[in-house]
């Protein structure tokens, strides 16, 4: 992709202030978004991570203005969206069915926001090809969608959403209907043209890697509300909570004792009948409090011969999933199912199923949260 | 995701923001439909209830309880009713079943024959029937040497049931093609034969569609005024009663009480549809066909499925060739000699100009009604939140409504000027010396009758298209009405097409509301039919019908033409999906 089209001059910042939205009436209420409350810096690639029916899709239609807010606001670069309809609005979406329409080439998809703009003929000429051209959809011009592969189409979507230069791009669950390989490469495209032109986007996935590698921040939401807001490190990493942990990749919970505070950001804890010093969520002094130690953290290697016995650092391997680069297992210890994930593994080292093994963590990759699931 | 849920209406909930308002196309667009139908339909029917309770009016109500006459016209309804749908939904069935599960040659030909019946004018069965079957009918007593009794409930049933069945037919069929074929294999699978699948799996599946078009059926059939004149003899039901009351006695306030019981079926049977509609989710419209369809290859099944299809779809046959060939003959079977007498005589007539007239009403009506029923579907389907269903059933109601019931509820209506307090707001549309010799009326009614068609399958083929089209179309800046017509409108041509050609057809073929509006300065076909009819010449009723279903045929063809003609290649492909 060349760099035909020109980033919009300035990037927007995008609030939402209180914002909620309850479905029916009476008793058939049903609260969808839950006053939630965000800032989105100029230029930033949010992403909307959470299980069906959390609340992602319907903010993101809040936003776009196809769901009418019960409550709170909207506001674009502190201008308040609430009373625009959709057409009003400078936002542009990319629909998960992608929505192009079927009567229609792609040259008209793309021509057909400027057209409704009544820009001048010859400008949307020029400008409809340019983003042809960006999305490498020049030789597909005449097609009809419906002639299209799914990659293609989205690009069509995408490149329709673009040309009208939007403040905002949404973009709902769009690569949820493409297979892996292509989903990846999507991925990389789509954040490669967010960056160069500097839009301000929002993303709604249930797809964690996808928030992962394309997102600036990830906003995980959960039950209408939002629960944790975060770099994709922090949020993989630094959980807020085990909701989050336990949604974004696999998790190990140790149950620990005697919580004691340490350093600043660090705590003293007993786990499988050692002391150790793990970094701490701030909350995880006052309550109950749980460690998190993921499976790529966990070493393990074979007991040693003889030593048949399950305690809480060695047990007996359940099963072994080979992917290749890395090899996970699942342990059967005193303290439940373990799973870990040994990367690079030497083939003589694999321990097989039935076997025993030992296993072990670095503290300091480990993080002390608060346990309770609300 | 919420889209379970984003149907759902707003809620009512403290600190509203300002509510996102229509805009002014839209909004236009939905207050000149709703005057429209309350003029067209609520209206009429208002004054109907303010006649039928003057002095005979509820005479005739009191009746229904003391008079025997009263009850045996109530009963010979309900009678008729309930054999034509069982009959019709019985063929209908067969035919279905044919055309989906049993594979031989002619298919294609059967189902074009099994529609015919939708576009032939109300009188050609019944005076076919009689030339045929009656008691002096080239079949029945020329070559049987018979003379049976047609007249009256054997020959209303034959009539009846074959003009009605198509009804039938296309909503079972419709629904037999939507059964995932997966489910027959399912069944196999589990080491169920093909007559166990049959009842156990199939069948069940397609009680709703058998009960829907048995109400539907049982609605037409009771409330139809041309066949019960023609070959009811004396018995005597509820429209052809009204009618005569009508027309024959001049008793408004009675015609007007008995039209209103025959309302009472249709309103029930319309609401309970709707209330069948919203749960008919039994049946699985998956969109993807996840097997192929298997057919019934036992020959001795075969045949016996053939064998109801294959005997009406002759009989149609049957009657066509008799209407044709009784065009041209002198006096079918008395004198079969050809003859052009029967044309040279409409021509010549008053005929022709009932035909360019009728035409030519029909051909101001079809657009608007067409363009009445979309925007009514795509108001309700993508539009309207609050009200949807009381727009959809305003607008249904102009089919629901017999058409007895309409004609007397236009003629009482619009035979006056039309005042709110002392202001005149219409002048008089129907009757003698009302504006255009009464064509106002006419063509309303041609609108409100046909409208619905283009409604409901309007409103089908929105349903079909993913609102995201509709959401990415005003995302990319476009207002609604700009959205309606660059991307809902072609998108739903297929169906605008079919609500056109329905339009037509039927505009052409309608009697029972026209008959009490029509007026000597614009005559109607199809009363002209009914006159000649009345008067034993058959030939140039059959020159009538001839010509009638050929204008009919034509104009089909051009709309076809003119509609497909313009969209492109693609209008037809569905929703774009990965």
């Amino acid at each position: 992709m060349d760099q035909t089209v020109k980033a919009t001059t300035s990037s927007s910042n995008l609030q939402l202030r209180n914002l909620s939205k309850v479905f029916g009436q009476g008793n058939e209420k049903v609260t969808a978004v839950d006053s939630i409350n965000l800032d989105i810096n100029p230029g930033e690639f949010i992403t909307f991570l959470g299980p069906s029916g959390c609340g992602k899709t319907t903010t993101l239609r809040m936003i776009a203005g196809f769901e009418t807010p019960t409550a709170g606001s909207i506001l674009l670069d502190g201008q308040d969206m609430s009373a625009l309809t959709p057409d009003k609005r400078p936002m542009g979406m990319v629909f998960q069915s992608y929505a192009l329409f079927p009567h229609m080439s792609v040259y008209e998809n793309v021509a057909y926001g400027p057209r409704t703009k009544k820009m001048p003929s010859a400008q949307i000429k020029t400008e409809v090809e340019a983003v042809l051209e960006s999305m490498s959809l020049t030789t597909m011009a005449n097609r009809s969608p419906n002639q299209l592969s799914g990659g293609q189409q989205q690009r069509v979507a995408l490149a329709r959403a673009m040309v009208m230069r939007p403040r905002v791009l949404l973009f709902d669950e769009p690569l949820s209907n493409l297979d892996a390989k292509l989903r990846a490469q999507m991925r990389i495209e789509i954040r490669e043209v967010q960056q160069r032109l500097g839009i301000t986007s929002i993303f709604v996935t249930h797809d964690q890697d996808e928030a992962m590698s394309i997102s600036d921040r990830i906003v995980v939401m959960r039950n209408s509300k939002i629960e944790q807001v975060g770099l994709p490190a922090e949020i993989y990493l630094r959980p807020a909570s085990v909701f989050v942990a336990d949604f974004i990749g696999i998790s190990n919970f140790l149950e620990v004792a005697s919580v004691k505070a340490s350093t600043e950001g660090m705590a003293k804890v007993a786990v499988l009948g050692k002391e150790i010093e793990v970094p701490a969520h701030k909350d995880s002094l006052t309550k109950r409090s749980i460690l998190l130690v993921r499976p790529e953290s966990i070493r393990v290697k074979k007991a040693q011969a003889g030593n048949q016995t399950i305690s809480g650092t060695q047990g007996r391997v359940k099963q072994v999933v080979f992917y290749g680069e890395h090899v996970e297992y699942r342990i059967e210890t005193e303290i439940g199912v373990i799973v870990a994930v040994a990367s690079d593994p030497i083939y003589e080292e694999i321990v097989q199923v039935g076997q025993y093994a030992e296993f072990s963590f670095d503290p300091m990759r480990s993080w002390l949260l608060p346990a309770d699931t609300h | 995701m919420s889209t379970a849920v984003i149907e759902k209406d707003r809620a009512v909930a403290p600190k509203k923001p300002k509510k996102i308002k229509l805009d002014i196309g839209t909004k236009t667009a939905l207050i000149i439909s709703v005057v429209l139908l309350l003029l067209m339909v609520v209206f009429p029917l208002l004054n109907i209830l303010t006649r039928a309770s003057e002095g005979t009016g509820r005479e005739v109500f009191a009746n229904i309880l003391e008079s025997a006459v009263t009850r045996k016209i109530i009963m010979n309804t309900i009678v008729l009713g309930v054999i034509v749908a069982t009959v019709g939904t019985v063929i209908g069935f067969f035919l279905a079943y044919a055309q989906v599960k049993l594979n031989f040659r002619g298919k294609k030909l059967l189902h074009v024959i099994a529609l015919v019946p939708l576009i032939t004018p109300p009188f050609a069965f019944a005076t076919a029937v009689i030339s045929l079957f009656g008691r002096s009918g080239i079949i029945t007593r020329d070559l049987l040497g018979l003379t049976p009794t047609l007249y009256g409930l054997p020959g209303l049933t034959i009539v009846l049931s074959c003009s009605f069945f198509p009804v039938a037919y296309m909503s079972i069929l419709g629904m037999m093609r939507n059964l995932d074929p997966a489910l027959d294999e399912a069944s196999a699978s589990m080491g169920a034969s093909k007559l166990r699948t049959f009842f156990k799996v199939t069948f069940p599946m397609l009680i709703p569609g058998f009960a829907s078009s048995f109400l539907l059926l049982f609605v037409e059939a009771s409330a139809d005024l041309a066949n019960p004149l023609v070959i009811g003899g004396d018995y005597t039901v509820l429209s052809s009663r009204a009618y005569i009351a009508i027309n024959g006695e001049y008793d408004v306030p009675a015609g007007s009480a008995y039209s209103l019981i025959l309302l009472i079926p249709g309103l029930i049977v319309f609401i309970v549809q709707r209330y069948w509609g919203e749960r008919k989710s039994v049946v699985s419209v998956t969109g993807k066909p996840t097997g192929t369809q298997t057919f019934v290859e036992n020959k001795i099944a075969k045949f016996f499925l053939l064998v109801i299809p294959v005997l009406v779809t002759s009989f149609i046959v049957l009657i066509y060739a008799t209407v044709i060939f009784g065009s041209f003959a002198k006096f079918l079977g008395v004198d079969n000699s050809l003859t052009l007498d029967n044309y040279r005589y409409i021509f010549s007539g008053v005929g022709y100009d009932a035909i360019i007239k009728t035409t030519t009403m029909a051909l101001i009506a079809t657009p608007i009604a067409g363009l009445l029923g979309m925007v009514l579907a795509w108001l309700i389907v993508r539009k309207v939140r609050r009200g949807r269903e009381f727009i959809d059933f305003l607008g249904m109601l102009g089919l629901a409504v017999p058409g007895t019931v309409l004609g007397i509820g236009f003629a009482i209506t619009f035979n006056d000027v039309v005042k709110i307090g002392d202001t005149t707001v219409l002048p008089q549309l129907a009757g003698g010396g009302a504006i255009f010799g009464g064509a106002v009326a006419i063509v309303m009614v041609y609108t409100i009758r046909s409208s619905p068609a283009g409604q409901r399958s309007g409103i089908a083929a929105l349903q079909q298209i993913n609102p995201a089209i509709d959401e990415a179309s005003a995302s990319l800046g476009a207002s609604g009405f700009r959205t309606f017509r660059k991307i809902t409108l072609p998108l739903i041509k297929p169906a605008l097409l079919t609500g056109l050609m329905f339009a037509f057809a039927h505009s052409m073929t309608t009697l029972s509301p026209i008959i009490f509006i029509t007026t000597p300065e614009t005559p109607i076909m199809t009363q002209k039919i009914l006159a000649e009819v009345d008067s034993g010449r058959f030939g140039n009723a059959f020159a009538f019908c001839t010509l009638l279903i050929f204008i009919v045929l034509g104009v089909m063809a051009l709309i076809n033409l003119l509609v497909r003609g313009k969209s492109t290649n693609t209008a037809n492909t569905p929703i774009v999906r990965a």
